[in-house]
Parts: structure tokens; C-alpha cells; sequence
């Protein structure tokens, strides 16, 4: 019950009571609590004017790294006896240290700080308001005011440092990178070798091959190097990751598109990023540490999302991507997804699927049963022939166990088998 | 800053609680009303539990009962004087009740020390103010007729009643965070 309203009804009960039974005792007895109240009144607060300054000693963070968050509350009204001011830290955020609530007085242009320290897992968090209630010393009356004080923290997925990913895509572009450009130039890997023309290095002329012509001199020609599109697909259907006790597959997936954005963009390449689940949530591509700030922040926000829209990659924008450039998916993958990747590769984009397994994921959490054993074998054997029908089609796939490092698995996957075993016929 | 913690109150209000009980059951068994005696202990005894056990809505129902027994032994003939300093007193508990409850929910107090000495002394301040008042009230006998009681207490609901629904209209959309209210 409110203060008020209980010394309200009492004051009014006993005044009705003295005054219908006409007993000066009962009206006595009225008195301190009309009092009470009148004294409340005498001193009730006025609405509080403050000004609220918030900041984060850091807005961009690793997973579980403190965060202190600071508030500045200065008062621009009346003095305020007693104010209880309370920050609305996003649920998801554990705060670790100090309190974001307080109590305290304000004298007119007094000033408060108040100091909390939060940490949380991957996402993207908006602090919004700052709620106030200022009341007089006995607490009878109150005044409420709601300060919207915005502030945005990005807890940033897991990055695992990662060598450089061995992509081929069919078109490069037109600056130096480290990318084989499938064109004769400067570079280091030998490509061919064609007519000398005025200008060629002398130290670049083939003398075997000219030794067989007699008025002709041919020098050697490497691949060029060069940056390319890179065009990041995340898979964030819900139908096609897996929730557990033990965490969620999504979040290695996330991981695993935030190593490779970063691994490609030191690379000097053009990244743009696609997350496809309940909505299409596209970073234009781009280069460089602001691209890099960019996706990693779309990273973080990224969550899984149900659409009948979205629910395979028919409707994958395949006009966000430049025409043959390097497309990498990171799926599960589900049964339905082939024919559309199929497609993409048909129109000419060079594929490379990340795919994190769901069946040991699953089969991990489920624990080891005779029954989960079987089923597993069959899911993953469904599994293989899923991945076959891809590398059939052309498509380079990464099979990835998530509890192995990424790293490891993408150079084991996508080094090229040494041709003398090749030649024998054994692919690594 | 300072965790809230109760200092002067922690021993104020249960002094206040058995205080204002002692008071009114003095009063009423001075007036040989001995159930009376009996219900105002209960209720005293109940309210420790209630803080004991942190049951919020205890203080405002003890305050009830105990302005409700301060009626009755007013009605029955017990000392004024009494009932007036066993219901002030009973306020007073009241309100360091909610005092405790309100620095309790605040997640942490600056100065907590400075607030409470400032709430102790208005406290105060409104105590002696009622309790003179109520004495004076008392001490004073002025002889009304019906219609003059009937238009007091026509002015004295409407007066009360603006001014509550004015400071609630002020009120009103907040949003508490000060606890219970």
C-alpha cells in the first residue's frame, strides 16, 4: 500500500470518527498523522532536472572482459534530499562490480558519480535510460523522471588468429595482394612462359627454352597477385543450428566467420559480410580496420532467427556479391541446401563452405549411449554423402569438427596434395 | 560510498516498536482493559517477527492495528494522553520501518550516515510537532455544535483530499525505486 494513501485513510478515518462522534480525543489522535503529511507536502520534491553523462572504458570487448560503466549525474534543479537513480543494464550483461543503482542527496549543482563494472558474452548491448525517483526525507512523496541516456557496448565474438586462407577466385582485382590472379606478371609462383618483349628482365629470360629457338628469346612470366572479393556468408537459421547444454553451434560458426573475415582482410582483400537467418543483416563491402570494426560488430550482434522466407538459400541476394568472386559460407548445412549451392557455383563463384559439424556436436552433448552412437553413425554418414554431392559440384568444403582448431583444419583441408603424391594417385 | 546498513535505526525501531506497544498497552491497562494489553503485546511481538523474517507488509498493518487500538481505548475511557504518545511513536516506528526497507533496496547509499541523521531530525521535528499539537488538541475543549462539527469535517475531507490527490496526481507514471512504497 502507498505510504500516502494508508496515513491518508487513517487521517480521514479518525477525523470521521471525532468529528461523528464528537470525541476531541479521537480528532488528538488524527493529528501527527495530518501532520505527517503536512510536513511531506511542505517538503516534497520537486521534478528532478539532472543531467546524466554515460561512458564505457571500452566499447568494442572480447567475450568476458570488464567494462566499467560510469554515469555523471548532475543536478540543474532544486536540491534534492533524497534521489534514488538506477541504470538499466541490458539483462544479458552481469554486473561484477559496484551497483547501478544509488541513493543518495543532491544538493542544486551537486553531482554524483556512479560506477559499475558489467561483463557478458558475445552481443550487442544498448543501454538506454536512466530511471530517477526523488522523495523528501520521510519518504511519503515522490517524484519520477526516466532520462534516456544511450550507450552501446559490442562484445565481439572469439578470434582465433588464422594463416592465410588459400582461395582462388576467378576474378581478382586490380591491386596488389596475395591472391593468384590466373594472369601472367609479376609475382612469385611460375606461371608460363611467353616471347621476351623490350623491358623484361634479363634475369627472367629462360635460356633452356630459348636454346631450343634459334632467332627467338622467351622469358618466364609469374602469377600475379592480387586482392579479391570476398563475400562472408553466415548461416543464421535456427533450423540449422543446434542449441545444447554445452552452448550453441552458432556461436562456433560466428567464431569461425570473425577469424576469417579478419584473416582475409589483413590480407589486403574486399570483405562484405551476409548474415542470412531471420533477416538479411548485409555489410557492404570494404577494406581495412574500419571494414574490419564493421563486420565484427555485425558479428556480434548476429543471432539465429526462424523467417519462411529464409528457410534455405533460395533466396540468397546473390546480387550483393561481385560477379566471380570468392564466396565463403559458414553452415551446417542442411538437405536442402546443395541445389542452391550447386547454382552459385554454376554462375560462377568460387564456393568454399565452412561447415561446423552438427553431428559430433550433437552427439557430444547427448553423451555416449549405445542408441545416440547409432543414430550418430547414420546422420553422419548422410552427412558425408551431403559433402560429396557438394565437392562434386566443384565446391571446396571444410568438414569441421568444432572442437578442433579452425586454423588447422582450413590449411589441412585446402593445401594442395604434393604432385608427386598425385602422381601415385594418393590425395591427402 | 557506503553499503546501507542500518546504524542508529537498527536499534530505533525495535525500541520504537516496543515503545509505542508498551505505551498503548500501559494506557489500555490502566484502564483495566486487559485484552486490550494483550492485543497491543501480540501485535508488537508480531512485528519484530515481521522485520525478523522481512516481511514488508507487517509495519503498515501493525500501524493499523495499533492506531486501531488507540481508537478503541480512546472510546473506552483509557488516558488520552496514552493513546496520542503510543500512536506518535508507533508513526515513528513506522517510518523508520520504511526507512530501513528503502536504503535496503537501494543497491548502495552515499553518505549514508548524513541521510539518516538528516531523516532522524525530521523525524523528529514531525514527532514533537504532532505529539505538541495532538497535546494541545487535547488539553483544549471547545464545545461544537452539529452543523459546525458537520462543516468542519466537510472542510477537513475536502482540504485533505486536494491536497492527496494533487501530490498524486504529481506522482502519478513513476516508477518505484525506492522498493516498497
Amino acid at each position: 500500500m502507498r505510504r500516502v494513501i494508508l496515513l491518508s485513510s487513517l487521517a480521514y478515518a479518525l477525523l470521521f470518527l471525532g468529528l461523528g462522534t464528537l470525541n476531541g480525543g479521537m480528532l488528538a489522535l488524527a493529528i501527527p498523522l495530518v501532520v505527517l503529511l503536512g510536513a511531506a507536502f511542505l517538503w516534497r520534491p520537486e521534478t528532478p532536472q539532472l543531467r546524466i553523462v554515460r561512458s564505457l572504458s571500452a566499447e568494442s570487448v572480447s567475450p568476458g572482459t570488464p567494462v566499467v560503466v560510469t554515469l555523471s549525474v548532475v543536478n540543474e534543479g532544486s536540491p534534492l534530499e533524497e534521489v534514488a537513480i538506477e541504470d538499466a543494464v541490458p539483462p544479458a550483461l552481469e554486473v561484477i562490480d559496484g551497483e547501478a543503482s544509488t541513493l543518495s542527496s543532491l544538493p542544486m549543482g551537486g553531482e554524483i558519480e556512479i560506477a559499475y563494472t558489467v561483463r557478458g558474452k558475445r552481443g550487442a548491448f544498448e543501454f538506454r535510460d536512466v530511471r530517477v525517483a526523488a522523495g523528501e526525507h520521510l519518504g511519503v512523496f515522490r517524484q519520477h523522471a526516466t532520462f534516456p541516456v544511450p550507450g552501446r557496448l559490442f562484445v565481439l565474438p572469439e578470434i582465433s588468429r588464422m594463416r592465410q586462407v588459400a582461395i582462388r577466385p576467378l576474378r581478382t582485382r586490380a591491386y596488389a595482394g596475395c591472391i593468384p590472379a590466373r594472369q601472367g606478371g609479376g609475382g612469385v609462383a611460375f606461371y608460363g612462359v611467353r616471347e621476351y618483349q623490350p623491358g623484361d628482365p634479363l634475369r627472367w629470360i629462360n635460356w633452356r627454352v630459348s636454346a631450343r629457338h634459334r632467332h627467338q628469346v622467351f622469358t618466364n612470366e609469374f602469377e600475379q597477385e592480387r586482392v579479391a572479393d570476398v563475400g562472408l556468408i553466415l548461416d543464421a537459421r535456427r533450423r540449422s543450428n543446434i542449441r545444447g547444454a554445452g552452448g550453441m553451434l552458432f556461436e562456433y560458426a560466428v567464431a569461425a566467420t570473425a577469424s576469417l573475415a579478419l584473416s582475409f582482410l589483413n590480407d589486403g582483400n574486399r570483405v562484405g559480410l551476409l548474415v542470412y537467418g531471420g533477416f538479411l543483416d548485409w555489410t557492404f563491402p570494404g577494406y581495412g580496420r574500419l571494414q574490419r570494426k564493421r563486420i565484427l560488430e555485425t558479428l556480434a550482434r548476429a543471432e539465429t532467427g526462424a523467417s519462411m522466407v529464409f528457410e534455405s538459400f533460395d533466396y540468397l541476394p546473390t546480387r550483393f556479391f561481385p560477379a566471380k568472386s570468392q564466396l565463403v559460407l559458414v553452415s551446417p548445412l542442411c538437405d536442402s541446401d546443395p541445389p542452391m549451392l550447386v547454382q552459385l557455383r554454376a554462375r560462377g563463384y568460387q564456393l568454399l563452405v565452412i561447415s561446423p559439424d552438427p553431428v559430433s556436436f550433437e552427439a557430444r552433448m547427448l553423451g555416449a549411449q549405445p542408441d545416440v552412437e547409432l543414430a550418430a553413425r547414420i546422420a553422419l554418414l548422410e552427412r558425408a554423402l551431403l559433402l560429396r554431392r557438394l565437392r562434386r559440384a566443384g565446391i571446396q568444403v571444410v568438414d569441421w569438427q568444432v572442437d578442433q582448431p579452425l586454423d588447422r583444419v582450413v590449411h589441412a583441408s585446402l593445401a594442395r596434395t604434393p604432385q608427386w603424391f598425385r602422381a601415385v594417385g594418393v590425395e591427402v | 560510498m557506503q553499503k546501507a546498513e542500518r546504524r542508529a535505526t537498527a536499534w530505533l525501531l525495535p525500541a520504537g516498536i516496543v515503545l509505542a506497544c508498551a505505551v498503548l498497552a500501559l494506557g489500555l491497562g490502566l484502564n483495566g482493559s486487559w485484552g486490550g494489553v494483550l492485543v497491543a503485546l501480540v501485535v508488537g511481538a508480531f512485528w519484530l517477527v515481521g522485520r525478523w523474517r522481512r516481511w514488508g507488509w507487517v509495519a503498515s498493518m501493525a500501524l493499523v492495528l495499533l492506531i486501531g487500538m488507540a481508537v478503541v481505548g480512546q472510546v473506552g475511557g483509557a488516558g488520552g494522553g496514552w493513546m496520542l504518545v503510543g500512536v506518535v511513536v508507533a508513526l515513528v516506528a513506522w517510518d523508520l520501518d520504511h526507512f530501513t526497507w528503502r536504503m535496503q533496496a537501494a543497491g548502495c547509499v552515499k553518505d549514508f550516515d548524513a541521510l539518516e541523521r538528516r531523516h532522524l531530525w525530521r523525524l523528529l521535528i514531525v514527532a514533537g510537532a504532532g505529539l505538541f499539537l495532538g497535546a494541545v488538541a487535547l488539553s483544549v475543549k471547545i464545545r461544537l455544535s452539529f452543523v459546525v462539527a458537520l462543516l468542519l469535517a466537510f472542510l477537513a475531507v475536502l482540504g485533505l483530499s486536494r491536497v492527496v490527490g494533487l501530490l498524486q496526481r504529481e506522482e502519478r507514471g513513476g516508477i518505484s525505486l525506492f522498493g516498497r512504497d
